[in-house]
């Protein structure tokens, strides 16, 4: 089975699960314990933090909270950093950020959405001439994890504060840690991360914390991560959380660009009488979006699937009409008929270019025989 | 004194000669609802005793009990020996700490010294003398204290009577095949003949790749759902995506979903007599959908050669469906947003009113022996 939904969950990395197996069994102690064995997982969760700071951010200036998923950590930026006046963010958010946008709307606070390019990126001018006064928080997503569009967050997040240096900057980098090189700036407040997306488990995921910045807990309880986040820590996932970051970062470059091939070969092996891409040509090489008008985006998933591989579908396919078409994929200009024949094609470091050339061969055949079918 | 549950049964008191063969059903299902939960059970005269649970598991055979068909209703009591200092004793214990309350007693133990006049007056006396918090009101009592004097040598004392399913033991009226969607109305009608004693077996109808694998998934939960009440169902699941195609292909857009109601009625009409069904089930509502007018019921049934086609649901608003939907939890998993193979290839304007000749004509496109074959070949069966 070939698998080309890494943005969806990337398989675990063996290697990194080896590596934190002992705090499974051996090492298993609550770190906030006082006798020494709880101690010393104290120390392990120090180190892990100390690692995951450090490779996109400076430890000096950050802080990490570790959480139990990247939507925890959206959940806790959104709702402790928007609260008052009002709130923007994209048209091309993942639901992690949508869903507290709305919830924030229904508390009383004003939410503004900001436009998005025809490739996903999100359109500067419109989203900065949102920002005035009162805006207390903006969250625009670091990659886009329908369309893998790139968005400058440092550009984006220094032309909010030079406009309003009170407002928070938070960004959902689930897509993008462990595969885009970059660096924090001090303009950015938050920025969410998630393990499984990068060879970790599922169940853990971080959200970094600029320094100063003071910031109400989210969940509360025993006072663990510093009192922002209460509960016993998932040591497990955390360590192998760090041993998957530390791996992705040491070869981030290597993968980069050997994804971008994988990529490449993928768009120049698909038909174009069939395919349209929506992704841009400056997208995330691990996130190749194309639409195949006349069909249906779960059809081809499903034929695609009984021949051998897995591919995502970007829309939440629903009965309900309105919901059937992905927002995201609407708002960068898409019309309805290709909207429904939406597929994501999400790489992985571990995907070879034979994989992509026979998933590209399944994809032309599985798309032809269907739009003859419905013609 | 134990905790035990009193069952009692509708109808079957009505029935004649035949009552030992309702009887008999009727508490091989309260068996086969219970199954798992340790209990005894135990015929009384009219009336079923479970005892011998664990009392913490009283709210798992209650959740049960509401769901076997044939129970008017049932109580929750405390089982004591027939003496006045104990049943005193069990009605203290279901007393109310303070309100207004009535004491009804029924005899049957003739031989016991108080007539259930006396044993009232004496067990509400001493209940007022003990607390002071409680009245005496016989017309309107805010709780009742229930006291039936058995001839065993035991009484049971209760407060509540709750009302059971109704209805008939499910097995007494035959067997039925259930066409069931993932949609809101079909598990209802299923429920509905169920209630009348009909066994049920289902059959469901997918179009994959159309449609997904959770929509398949959740017809088998709504199929569960009628499973707690029938003691166990059977779903057999088709794939019609390859009619559905056919007719696509060869066929006038808008008889789509009459043509393929026709090869859903014949596939199901096959199906039955594997299964020994004497009906069809259908969760049709007159005129709620393009495609359940008189004349798309006429244009379905007229394909189908023996078997009646029950569809209970016909004289009901959406509403009242939803208010079953939800009464029997089936509700919160119809409404998943999964796609059922209805709507897949759906025409923008169906035919409302289609006429058995142009169906026909429609329908001599296909090669309909070959795909019904096709389809009968690809029945999956899914035990519940």
């Amino acid at each position: 089975m070939i698998y080309l939904d890494n943005a969806a969950t990337t398989k675990p990395d063996e290697n990194c699960l080896k590596l934190a197996e002992k705090y499974l069994y051996t090492d298993f102690y609550n770190p906030s314990a006082l006798y020494a064995e709880g101690y010393g997982v104290q120390l392990a969760l120090k180190e892990a933090r100390k690692n995951i700071l450090k490779t996109i951010a400076d430890c000096e200036r950050f802080d990490l909270i570790f959480t139990s998923c990247g939507t925890e950590a959206d959940n806790h930026a959104l709702f402790c950093g928007g609260k008052r006046g009002n709130v923007i963010t994209t048209e091309g958010e993942h639901s992690a950020v949508i869903s507290c946008v709305n919830e924030l709307k229904q508390r009383g606070i004003e939410v503004r959405f900001a436009r998005l390019n025809g490739d996903g990126s999100v359109n500067f001018e419109h989203l900065l001439s949102l920002v005035d006064e009162k805006t207390s928080l903006v969250s625009v997503i670091h990659v886009g994890n329908e369309t893998g569009a790139i968005n400058d967050i440092l550009k984006i997040s220094a032309a909010i504060k030079s406009k309003n240096k009170y407002t928070l900057f938070h960004s959902d980098g689930v897509q993008a840690f462990g595969k885009i090189p970059f660096r924090m700036s001090e303009n950015i407040d938050l920025y969410s991360v998630s393990a499984h997306k990068i060879g970790g488990i599922k169940g853990c995921g971080a959200l970094f914390k600029r320094k100063n910045l003071v910031l109400k807990p989210h969940v509360y309880g025993g006072g663990q991560e510093n009192g922002y986040r209460s509960g016993t820590e998932n040591i497990f996932g955390i360590k192998n959380f760090e041993f998957a970051a530390h791996r992705k970062y040491s070869e981030i470059k290597e993968n980069f660009d050997k994804v971008k091939k994988l990529s490449d070969t993928m768009w120049e092996r698909l038909d174009k009488s069939l395919f349209v891409r929506i992704s841009g040509e400056n997208c995330s090489p691990y996130i190749l979006t194309v639409g195949a008008s006349g069909v249906r985006g779960e059809t081809i998933m499903h034929d695609a699937n009984d021949l051998g591989l897995i591919v995502g579908n970007g829309s939440a396919c629903a009965s309900n009409e309105k919901k059937r078409y992905s927002r995201t994929i609407l708002a960068c200009g898409v019309n309805e008929s290709l909207a429904d024949g939406i597929l994501r094609l999400s790489f992985s470091f571990e995907n070879t270019i034979e994989e992509v050339v026979a998933a590209a061969e399944i994809l032309n055949k599985a798309v032809k025989y269907r739009k003859d079918m419905m013609a | 004194m134990e905790k035990v549950v009193i069952i009692r049964y509708s109808e079957i008191h009505l029935k004649g000669k035949n009552r030992g063969y309702f009887e008999r059903v009727f508490s091989q299902n309260i068996e086969k609802s219970l199954k798992g939960v340790k209990h005894e059970t135990h015929r009384l005269s009219g009336r079923y005793l479970i005892e011998g649970f664990d009392e913490w598991e009283t709210e798992v055979i209650l959740d049960k009990l509401k769901r076997v068909f044939g129970i008017h209703s049932y109580s929750v009591a405390l089982k004591t020996a027939s003496d006045m200092q104990h049943i005193f004793a069990a009605a203290k214990e279901v007393c109310s700490i303070s309100g207004s309350f009535k004491v009804v007693s029924h005899r049957a133990d003739k031989s016991f010294p108080l007539n259930s006049m006396q044993i009232s007056a004496e067990i509400g006396g001493r209940l007022l003398s003990e607390n002071k918090n409680i009245s005496v009101d016989v017309h309107n009592p805010q709780f009742t204290i229930n006291i039936d004097v058995r001839e065993n040598g035991t009484t049971l004392v209760f407060n509540e009577f709750f009302k059971g399913a109704g209805g008939m033991p499910v097995g007494t009226s035959g067997k039925g095949l259930l066409l069931i969607s993932g949609g809101i109305d079909s598990p209802v009608a299923g429920h509905m003949i169920a209630k009348r004693g009909m066994s049920l077996e289902c059959i469901h109808y997918h179009s994959y790749p159309y449609t997904n694998l959770q929509a398949r998934d959740k017809v088998i939960e709504l199929a569960g759902v009628l499973a707690k009440y029938t003691c166990g169902i059977k779903l057999h699941i088709v794939s019609v995506t390859h009619i559905q195609e056919e007719i696509h292909k060869k066929c006038n857009g808008e008889y789509m979903v009459t043509i393929l109601r026709r090869f859903m009625m014949r596939i199901a009409e096959k199906i039955a007599a594997r299964c020994g069904a004497q009906c069809l089930i259908t969760g049709e509502s007159l005129g709620q959908v393009a495609s359940q007018t008189i004349e798309g019921m006429t244009s379905s049934n007229s394909v189908i050669d023996n078997l009646p086609v029950l569809r209970p649901l016909c004289g009901f608003d959406k509403d009242e469906i939803i208010e079953r939907s939800r009464n029997i939890g089936a509700y919160e998993i119809s409404i998943q947003p999964f796609e059922d193979c209805c709507t897949v290839f759906l025409p923008k304007h169906p035919v409302i009113k289609p006429s058995l000749k142009t169906v026909i004509e429609e329908e001599e496109k296909l090669d309909v022996q070959a795909l019904l074959n096709e389809a009968l070949s690809s029945v999956e069966t899914v035990v519940l």
